[in-house]
């Protein structure tokens, strides 16, 4: 019976042993022409298009409650926000956890996005048109991405980082940039009214196309949760994290990675 | 005779290129395969600080009344520059790749060859890819700067005359040009035998949605809809028919799988040139 035990996991340890040196001689090949410059162009040039669709993605869906930090609400902004910053982290989440088995898609997509938005806001709102950047600075999903990539790399499943890493990244990125919001929320006496920082930069900087009366900010019911709006709003935000999770998730799948070598029909 | 006219007739670079020639450069240094990367990005950004500089020395001299005299010097002007730029740019070198891919279809082509294909083809969609970013992020910020902050007049304002108008449709002759190269470069992926390619058929089609989406989007803003809300509904098809632009990731992923197929070619037509290192068991 002992024998037949040893006899057993020898040949567990000598597959055990076989399959990793397949590995090892599969990570050390070397090729002719493969080299790290590919990687050096892929991931370089890639930071483009992934920074214009990331960037494009949040300025047309939530790009307002970007823009100014008087529409950074506790109502709207963690939701539409929430939602159009993960579309395109969630695809490359996808590609590069398809491709790698890295679990780094989200951050790589929020570095980028960082980057874009950084550029935008400097040269375009504020060098351009004279806003100063502490009324337009870009909220940050960096943080966010960290997150769920961890969660991806902890589950290993994209069922579960939509279900809890979406939420959790509708809760950082709530939560992260309320740290830069939080000084611009502090009250102020202004014309004998008694209104936010953030309040006073949207009077003070005159924004010619955007009436004061568009700024969806606390209204409708909402309002009867007075303290809780915040966290009724995370919710709901998590939940339309979700759905953009699997957008992304549409585009990683179907967009990116399954028209690889396929054709349409020949004429 | 014949040869030296069929060498002569030959398209620059495109034969059997390093092999043939005995020129021993690795297609793969940045100096050969990649070197269309660096003109390329070096072009497209050298003309977006010309249109970066060039809105701010007059969009607020100038740009403010598409009527006014100044604004038909200034951005009429600009606006019909960038027609004939890339109306020229496009024909000759669409053009070029065209004439340049017919001579050379259906000629063999050794691995060393179709590597320095591939790095060209990638090069080119690095090029593609910078240009998407300043269509799709760059230009768009300034846009949303300008449209919250001045009224607009009509659909040619000092940020759409370079955005819309130039690099709305670069993108597509960029994406169209590097099918195009592919098409006759790299039969083995793009060849007209195998069909349209779907990856390039989304990239295209992101782009040439794009400029279609303008022509929907300044015709609604004609009518009813004013510009108070960036993320205004009517706004959203520019960003799904962007998502197409995905198909670059399949080009990048089909070529690599490519790749690796040269490299095994290769491995098995010339093993005693093989770079394996020796494997220990630890």
């Amino acid at each position: 019976m002992a024998t037949e035990t040893t006899t057993v996991t020898d040949i567990a340890d000598a597959a055990e042993r076989q399959r990793r040196l397949e590995l090892k001689e599969l990570l050390n090949k070397k090729y002719k022409w493969v080299d790290w410059k590919w990687d050096l162009v892929f991931w370089t040039t890639a930071v483009f298009v992934v920074a214009g669709a990331a960037d494009i993605t949040k300025q047309l869906f939530a790009g307002d409650w970007d823009f100014w930090t008087d529409w950074k609400d506790p109502q709207w902004w963690p939701v539409v926000t929430a939602f159009a910053t993960i579309i395109i982290p969630s695809t490359l989440q996808y590609i590069q956890w398809t491709a790698w088995r890295f679990p780094t898609g989200a951050t790589y997509t929020a570095c980028c996005l960082f980057f874009a938005a950084w550029v935008g806001r400097y040269f375009q709102w504020d060098l351009a048109a004279t806003y100063p950047m502490n009324f337009v600075w870009p909220a940050s999903v960096v943080c966010a991405g960290i997150l769920m990539d961890w969660t991806l790399m902890k589950t290993k499943s994209f069922i579960l980082t939509s279900l809890i890493g979406a939420h959790v990244w509708a809760i950082a990125v709530w939560a992260y940039n309320y740290v830069p919001l939080a000084a611009f929320l502090q009250p102020a006496h202004f014309m004998d009214h008694v209104v936010t920082v953030a309040d006073v930069q949207g009077i003070a900087y005159i924004r010619s196309q955007t009436p004061e009366y568009l700024r969806l900010i606390e209204r409708g019911a909402l309002r009867s949760f007075l303290g809780e709006t915040q966290y009724v709003s995370l919710a709901f935000a998590g939940t339309a994290a979700f759905v953009g999770y699997w957008i992304g998730q549409f585009i990683g799948r179907y967009l990116a990675v399954w028209p690889i070598r396929r054709y349409l029909k020949t004429v | 005779m014949a040869q030296a006219q069929a060498v002569q007739n030959a398209p620059r670079g495109s034969g059997d290129g390093s092999m043939t020639t005995g020129n021993p450069a690795n297609p793969t240094d940045w100096s050969v395969g990649w070197h269309p990367l660096f003109w390329g990005c070096g072009l497209i950004m050298l003309s977006n600080v010309f249109f970066w500089y060039w809105n701010y020395a007059f969009m607020f001299t100038a740009g403010l009344n598409s009527a006014s005299a100044e604004f038909t010097m200034y951005y009429w002007t600009l606006f019909w520059g960038e027609l004939i730029v890339l109306g020229v740019f496009s024909g000759v070198w669409l053009g070029w790749l065209i004439r340049n891919g017919r001579a050379i279809e259906g000629q063999e082509c050794s691995p060393a060859e179709e590597t320095r294909r591939i790095a060209i083809l990638w090069s080119l969609i690095g090029a593609t890819s910078l240009a998407i970013y300043l269509m799709a992020s760059f230009w768009p910020n300034w846009d949303g700067s300008w449209h919250q902050t001045m009224v607009r007049d009509t659909a040619f304002t000092p940020t759409h005359i370079p955005m819309f108008y130039f690099f709305f449709p670069l993108s597509v002759i960029l994406a169209v040009g590097t099918y195009i190269y592919g098409r006759f470069h790299i039969p083995a992926l793009y060849g007209k035998d195998k069909g349209f390619p779907w990856s390039f058929f989304l990239l295209i089609s992101a782009c040439v949605l794009e400029c279609m989406a303008v022509a929907a989007n300044e015709w609604g803003h004609s009518l009813w809809i004013s510009e108070e809300i960036f993320s205004v509904p009517f706004h959203w098809p520019f960003v799904i028919y962007g998502w197409l632009a995905a198909g670059m990731f399949a080009v990048w992923g089909e070529t690599l799988v490519r790749m690796f197929e040269i490299e095994k070619i290769e491995e098995d037509t010339n093993p005693e040139a093989s770079l394996e290192s020796p494997i220990a068991a630890d």
